[in-house]
């Protein structure tokens, strides 16, 4: 059994990076553990020009995170999984891992989000992926996922790694939504996707869609752009974003070859008649995302459920503790938000981690307020929203649960 | 939509059909459908149909609102047994 850290952090994505980092720079002894064989999480896979034309790389955002946390002296491991947490009597938390067991009295559970899925017939065929998959394949993996792919639903992650497949120069023949059925619910509604596309509308590299907008928020002029909308769909970045037509099943004998697709009413309806199955040799489904919460509930957290953040989250304070003793959360296990959040989100609980085990560089509480301050600017200047309420249901979480 | 064609559980190979009507027919709750069908107990440990299997519960109400709805247990990722005992 290893007990000489103060601190073990599980996920190195950029919340976890960013905690060891500021941790280690106040002195405490920190090992950072990933599953992953590189450092930085669903950092790696981003890559995308931000509104004042710098691109951000997430690769190089990586390399700086891991080069604070390693200079502030913090040990990293990857290729180790941990499998469990459990509370110790003598305060304090084991922590089981695939290379042995730990323990240690502070705990930062920084796992990120998974991806969930809409199946439809046809999506355990070879060459199916998670939109997700498609995105580490291409942008960490450099492996050419396919000659010409077709993307199951339609969401603000969906269009991000569009986007980034394009730039690798992967054809795709179209977006289509997921059939509707009792589990893709919203997601299969053309009203309900037309919503939540027109949020990140300034993110669209397609004028229409940028300056449309803006008038699609009358509904009136919604409906009408539903019931205009071309089958064929609206090009964006040479894709056709076809929003008024869904898969049906994904076709193949032994691999994928195409996707039979159907019109659809502006409620999501198949049209008889209109199905015409389009040539493809992948095909990837962007669902949703959840927060990765395994670890927290092993170890026994209270949780609450918050759609707003992506599912269950385990209860925790703005300054990232939850109600055990010793255990934070920080990054997408807490909500669904972007990168730049996740490493606000880091500092904060660093520097709170320092705070409680009276470090010998450890922050103020003035300097833990500014952090906190960070974190909701840096949500509030966000390019990617994952959804609209977030702010307003952090700030309920908090209120709530903190007195 | 044909429901006996969408696998849920890709591990097990349930399908969308098998849990539905397992919960038409016995009423039950995420963790007996999961136990009646095994959807979730495969070797993945429900990491990908999980979120499909609450999405097809009733919602859990009042002071249980916030509960997980099926349970997770330790170890979290699929371990041989001479890693799991090395770690003890
Ligand atoms: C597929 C996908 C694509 C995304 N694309 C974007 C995007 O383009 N732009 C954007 O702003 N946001 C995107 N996001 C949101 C993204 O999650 C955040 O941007 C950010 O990466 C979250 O940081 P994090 O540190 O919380 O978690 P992550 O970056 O997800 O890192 C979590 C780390 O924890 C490790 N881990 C998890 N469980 C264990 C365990 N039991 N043992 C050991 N290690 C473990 C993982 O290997 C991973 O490296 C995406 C998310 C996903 C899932």
């Amino acid at each position: 059994m290893n007990a000489i850290y103060d601190l073990i952090v599980v996920g190195a994505g950029p919340a976890g990076l960013a905690a060891a980092g500021s941790a280690a720079q106040a002195g405490l002894k920190v090992l950072l553990l990933d599953e992953f064989m590189k450092l930085g999480g669903r950092l790696l896979g981003q890559l995308h020009q931000e509104p004042g034309g710098a691109w951000w790389n997430g690769i190089r955002e990586a390399e700086l995170l891991v080069l604070g946390a390693q200079e502030a002296g913090a040990d990293i491991a990857t290729g180790v999984s941990v499998t469990g947490l459990e509370r110790t009597d003598n305060n304090g938390w084991t922590l089981w891992t695939t290379q042995g067991c730990y323990r240690t009295p502070f705990v930062l559970l920084a796992t990120g989000a998974a991806e969930s899925a809409n199946p439809l017939p046809g999506w355990t065929l070879p060459g199916v992926m998670s939109i997700g998959a498609a995105q580490v394949m291409t942008n960490v993996q450099r492996v050419r996922v396919g000659n010409r792919g077709v993307v199951i639903g339609m969401s603000v992650l969906a269009m991000a790694i569009m986007s980034e497949l394009r730039l690798a120069g992967i054809e795709l023949a179209a977006i289509v939504l997921p059939p509707g059925n009792a589990l893709s619910g919203k997601d299969s509604n053309p009203e309900a996707v037309l919503d939540s596309l027109l949020r990140f509308a300034n993110l669209a590299p397609n004028a229409m869609l940028k300056y449309g907008a803006k008038f699609l928020q009358n509904s009136m002029l919604r409906n009408l752009a539903l019931n205009l909308y071309p089958k064929q769909g609206i090009r964006m970045l040479d894709v056709p974003l076809q929003l008024r037509r869904c898969a049906i099943e994904i076709v193949g004998r032994d691999a994928v070859e195409g996707v039979l697709v159907a019109d659809i009413t502006p409620r999501g309806e198949p049209i008889a008649g209109s199905e015409r199955v389009v040539e493809a040799d992948f095909v990837c489904i962007a669902g949703g995302l959840y927060p990765l919460v395994e670890l927290a509930a092993v170890a026994g957290c209270p949780f609450r459920y918050v759609p707003e953040l992506g599912g269950h989250v385990p209860v925790h304070g703005e300054n990232m503790q939850t109600l055990l003793p010793g255990l934070y959360v920080a990054g997408n296990i807490t909500g669904v938000e972007s990168a730049k959040v996740a490493i606000a989100q880091g500092r904060v609980a660093g520097l709170s981690i320092a705070f409680s085990a009276a470090a010998e560089k450890a922050p103020g509480e003035a300097e833990i307020k500014d952090a906190m301050e960070q974190v909701k600017l840096t949500r509030h200047e966000a390019l990617i929203q994952f959804h609209p309420d977030i702010a307003r249901s952090r700030a309920k979480l908090y209120q709530i649960e903190i007195v | 939509m044909k429901e006996t064609s969408i696998i849920v559980c890709r591990c097990e190979e349930v399908t969308l059909e098998q849990i539905r009507e397992a919960i038409r027919q016995h009423g039950c709750s995420a963790r007996e459908t999961k136990l009646r069908t095994r959807a979730g107990m495969g070797i993945c440990g429900g990491r990908t149909c999980r979120p499909l299997l609450e999405r097809l519960m009733v919602p859990l109400e009042g002071d249980h609102a916030s509960e997980l709805p099926l349970k997770i247990q330790p170890p979290v990722r699929p371990v041989s047994f001479a890693q799991w005992g090395r770690s003890l």
